[in-house]
C-alpha cells in the first residue's frame, strides 16, 4: 500500500512537471505572435471608431500587466491556469473560464466517448483477426485501417454529408435542435443531444478505431506466439479462456499507456470534424478563437487545457496500469 | 541422378551465396519486389509524382485565374464522346456552352448547351495554348485541347477555373510542403534523438522529459493558433513556407524517440563491441556500423510521417488556415465543399478527394512495404 501510494505521489509530481513545461512552451508561444493583447484590443476598439493613441495602448498594457518581466507574467498565469482561472479574452472581454466551461466539457465528452468506441470496437475485432486465420477476415480488416489512415476525418464527415444530404435533405449537422439550443440541461435536452452526437463520436472515432485494431492485432499476434501460452495450452486450458487468461492480460497494458496519445490523435482532428458538422457548441469554438480574432489569451487557454487532459489521462492510465500490474507498480519511477 | 542433385545444390549454393552477399539495399528492393501492394503503391505513386511534376503539360490550362473559363462557372465535366443523335466521328468531341441573357431567361445568366453538328468542339492533342514555364524553357503546347473554346474534363469551380488543372498543381504543392516539413522535422529528430541516444544518461531523460510534452500537446489546434497569427499581408509563398516550417517543428517528436531508441540499443549490440575490440574509431563504427544499421528505418519512418504532412497541411488549408488562392493545394481545393449549394448540385468539386485519398492510400503501402522489407534478415529465406 505504501509503495503505491509512493508510485501515485512520483507519477502526479511528474504529470503538474510536465504539465508546467507544457505552460511555458504554450505561453512562449503566445508571447512570440506579433503584437500583444493591449495592441488587439486597442486595434478593435480603432475599428469601431474610437480614436486610439500610443498613449493609450501603453495605459492598456500598464492595466493588463503586460510591463511586468515575462517570468513573472508567465509565473501569475500559470499559478492561475492551475486553479482553472485564464483571466480575461483579449477581444471578447469575457472571462475564459465562463467562456469555455460548458463547451470544454462537451467538447473532453464528445472525444471521450469516440475514443471508448473506437476501443470497444477495436479490442474485439482485434483479438479475433489475431486469432483467426480466414484470409478473408484478416484482408477486409487490413482494408479498413488502411482506409482509416487514408480517409482523414474531416473527408469521412464530408462524404457522409454528401450521402444524408442527397439521400435524406438533411445534413445532419449541429449537436442540439433548435428549441433545446438555449434550454437548460432536461432529460429530453440529453436525449435530443444523444440523438445528434452519434454522428460526431462515429467520425472521431473512426481514424482512431483503425489505429486501435492494428495495434491490438499486432499486440495480440506477438503474444500468442510465446511460451507462457504453449505452456496454458498444454496443462489444457483452451479456447477463450486461454485468450483471455493469458495473452490478452499481457497485451492489455501496452494499449492502457497508449489512451493518452490516442486522445492526442482525436483532439486533432475535433477542430476540424466540428467546423464541418458546425458543432458550434464544441470544438469549432476553438477555430473562432484562434481564427476570426485571433485571440492568443483564449487560445492559449484551450490549448492548455488540451493538453491538460491528456496528462490527466496520462496520470489515470499510469495508476490503472499499477493497479493491474504488479511490475509497474515495483518499478516506481519508470 | 546425383549429377542432377549436384547441379541443383549448386545452384542452391549460388543462390545462398548471392543472398548473403548482396548488399543490403538489394535485400530490401528483393524484398519490396514481392510485396504486390507495396509495388503497386509505387508504381500509383510516381505516376502521381509525375504528373504534378508536368502539371503544365499535361493540364490544358494554367491553374490560376489566368486559365478561368468565363463562359463556364461551376460547370459539369465535359466527358468527350464519339456520337450523339447527329452522327458519329472519329475524334472525340465535347459541346460548346455558352453563356447567355436575354429577355427569355429573363435576364438571369444561364448556361447554354448546343449540341448542333457545327457547335461541337473537337478534341485535339499537342494542341498549342496558353505559354508556361518548365526548366527555364517557355512551351506552349498541351498534350491535349479542343479546336475552339475550352475544355474542362473534371468542371470547373465557381469562378471558372478548371478543376483538372488545379487538381494536378495541387498535388505538386503537397508534395513540396510534406518534403520541407519532413526534412526539417527529419534534421531536429537526428539532432535531438541523436544527442539523448548518443549520450544517454541525464542529458538523455531530460531531452526524453522534453520530447514528450512536446508529443503531449495536440498539434493541430497548436498549429491553428500560430497560423491564426500569420499578418494577412503574408505573400502566398511565404505562408507556403511558413506552414511547412511550421508542420516540421511539431512533427519531429515522434521521429527522435524512434531515433534515440535505436541508437541506445545498438550502442549495446555485440557487433559493435566487437568492432571496439578490433580497434575501430568511434567515427568508422558511427559510419559503417551504426548508420547503416538504420537508414533504412529512418527512411521507412520518413515514408511514414510524409501522409502525416500532407494530411495536416490538407486539414489546416481546409479550415481557410492554411494555404490560400492563388496556391492550389489539396486543402486549398477542398475549402468550398462543405457548403449544402455544392454538396447538392456540384459533386464534381469532389474529385480532388479520390486524388488525395489515392496519394495518401500509395504512401501508406509504400511505407509498409518499406517497413517490411527494411530488416532483411527478419524472416529465414
Amino acid at each position: 500500500m505504501l509503495q503505491f501510494s509512493k508510485f501515485v505521489a512520483v507519477r502526479a509530481a511528474l504529470a503538474i512537471l510536465t504539465l508546467v513545461l507544457v505552460s511555458f512552451i504554450v505561453f512562449t508561444l503566445m508571447e512570440l505572435v506579433p503584437g500583444d493583447c493591449a495592441e488587439r484590443y486597442v486595434a478593435f476598439k480603432n475599428s469601431q471608431g474610437s480614436v486610439i493613441t500610443p498613449e493609450d495602448i501603453q495605459i492598456e498594457r500598464i492595466r493588463l500587466g503586460l510591463d511586468q518581466p515575462y517570468v513573472q507574467r508567465w509565473g501569475s498565469w500559470i499559478v492561475n491556469a492551475f486553479q482553472g482561472e485564464f483571466g480575461d479574452s483579449c477581444i471578447l472581454r469575457v472571462n475564459i473560464a465562463q467562456l469555455l466551461g460548458q463547451k470544454f466539457w462537451l467538447s473532453l465528452g464528445l472525444c471521450l466517448s469516440a475514443l471508448l468506441v473506437a476501443y470497444a470496437i477495436a479490442i474485439p475485432v482485434g483479438i479475433l483477426a489475431a486469432t483467426s486465420k480466414n484470409a478473408t477476415l484478416n484482408n477486409s480488416l487490413r482494408l479498413v485501417s488502411y482506409l482509416g489512415l487514408a480517409l482523414p476525418n474531416f473527408l469521412l464527415a464530408l462524404m457522409i454529408m454528401l450521402f444524408s444530404t442527397v439521400m435524406f435533405g438533411d445534413s445532419l449537422t449541429g449537436l442540439f435542435s433548435k428549441e433545446f439550443r438555449d434550454a437548460a440541461w432536461s432529460y429530453d435536452k440529453f436525449k435530443d443531444f444523444l440523438g445528434h452526437a452519434w454522428l460526431p463520436v462515429f467520425i472521431l472515432g473512426w481514424s482512431a478505431t483503425a489505429f486501435a485494431i492494428q495495434t491490438v492485432r499486432a499486440l495480440m499476434s506477438d503474444e500468442i506466439g510465446k511460451l507462457y501460452v504453449t505452456a496454458a495450452e498444454a496443462r489444457g486450458v483452451s479456447g477463450r479462456r486461454l485468450l483471455m487468461r493469458y495473452p490478452a492480460r499481457h497485451a492489455l497494458s501496452p494499449i492502457i499507456n497508449s489512451l493518452g496519445f490516442d486522445l492526442n490523435r482525436i483532439f486533432n482532428e475535433l477542430p476540424v470534424v466540428a467546423l464541418i458538422l458546425t458543432l458550434t457548441e464544441a470544438g469549432s469554438l476553438l477555430i473562432e478563437a484562434l481564427a476570426r480574432s485571433n485571440d492568443q489569451q483564449l487560445a492559449g487557454a484551450i490549448i492548455f487545457m488540451l493538453t491538460a487532459s491528456i496528462v490527466g489521462i496520462n496520470f489515470v492510465t499510469d495508476i490503472i496500469l499499477a493497479l493491474t500490474d504488479p511490475r509497474v507498480r515495483r518499478s516506481i519511477v519508470g | 541422378m546425383t549429377e542432377a542433385a549436384t547441379t541443383l545444390s549448386a545452384k542452391d549454393q549460388k543462390l545462398k551465396e548471392a543472398y548473403f552477399t548482396a548488399s543490403q539495399s538489394q535485400l530490401i528492393w528483393q524484398r519490396f519486389k514481392k510485396n504486390k501492394s507495396a509495388l503497386f503503391g509505387a508504381w500509383t505513386l510516381i505516376f502521381l509524382i509525375f504528373s504534378g511534376i508536368f502539371a503544365p503539360f499535361l493540364t490544358p490550362y494554367d491553374a490560376t485565374i489566368a486559365g478561368r473559363d468565363k463562359d463556364y462557372l461551376n460547370g459539369a465535366p465535359q466527358i468527350p464522346q464519339f456520337c450523339d443523335d447527329s452522327g458519329c466521328s472519329i475524334r472525340p468531341f465535347i459541346y460548346t456552352f455558352e453563356r447567355t441573357r436575354s429577355i427569355k431567361t429573363n435576364f438571369r445568366w444561364v448556361t447554354e448547351v448546343k449540341t448542333e453538328l457545327e457547335d461541337r468542339r473537337y478534341v485535339t492533342f499537342f494542341s498549342k495554348g496558353q505559354e508556361f514555364k518548365f526548366l527555364g524553357l517557355n512551351f506552349e503546347r498541351h498534350l491535349f485541347g479542343v479546336d475552339s473554346g475550352m475544355i474542362h474534363i473534371f468542371g470547373t469551380d465557381s469562378t471558372g477555373k478548371d478543376i483538372y488543372s488545379r487538381t494536378l498543381t495541387a498535388i505538386n504543392t503537397s508534395m513540396a510542403v510534406g518534403t520541407i516539413g519532413v526534412f526539417i522535422a527529419f534534421v531536429m529528430a537526428l539532432i535531438i534523438g541523436g544527442v539523448a541516444g548518443y549520450y544517454g544518461g541525464w542529458i538523455d531523460s531530460v531531452l526524453q522529459m522534453i520530447t514528450d510534452t512536446v508529443r503531449t500537446i495536440p498539434s493541430i489546434p497548436l498549429f491553428m493558433a500560430l497560423a491564426a497569427f500569420v499578418p494577412d499581408v503574408w505573400s502566398a509563398e511565404m505562408r507556403f513556407f511558413f506552414i511547412s516550417m511550421v508542420l516540421g517543428f511539431i512533427g519531429w517528436p515522434t521521429l527522435a524517440r524512434r531515433i534515440r531508441t535505436h541508437l541506445l540499443t545498438e550502442r549495446n549490440q555485440e557487433y559493435v563491441l566487437a568492432a571496439q575490440l578490433c580497434g575501430a574509431t568511434p567515427k568508422h563504427i558511427i559510419r559503417r556500423h551504426l548508420l547503416p544499421s538504420f537508414t533504412s528505418y529512418i527512411i521507412v519512418d520518413l515514408v511514414i510521417s510524409f501522409p502525416y504532412m500532407v494530411l495536416s497541411e490538407t486539414a489546416l488549408s481546409f479550415i481557410g488556415l492554411g494555404l490560400k488562392d492563388p496556391v492550389n493545394s489539396l486543402g486549398v481545393m477542398l475549402q468550398n465543399v462543405t457548403s449544402a449549394d455544392v454538396l447538392l448540385n456540384y459533386q464534381w468539386y469532389f474529385i480532388p478527394v479520390i486524388f488525395f485519398i489515392v496519394l495518401v492510400l500509395a504512401f501508406v503501402f509504400v511505407g509498409d512495404g518499406l517497413r517490411d522489407a527494411a530488416d532483411p534478415y527478419s524472416d529465414s529465406k
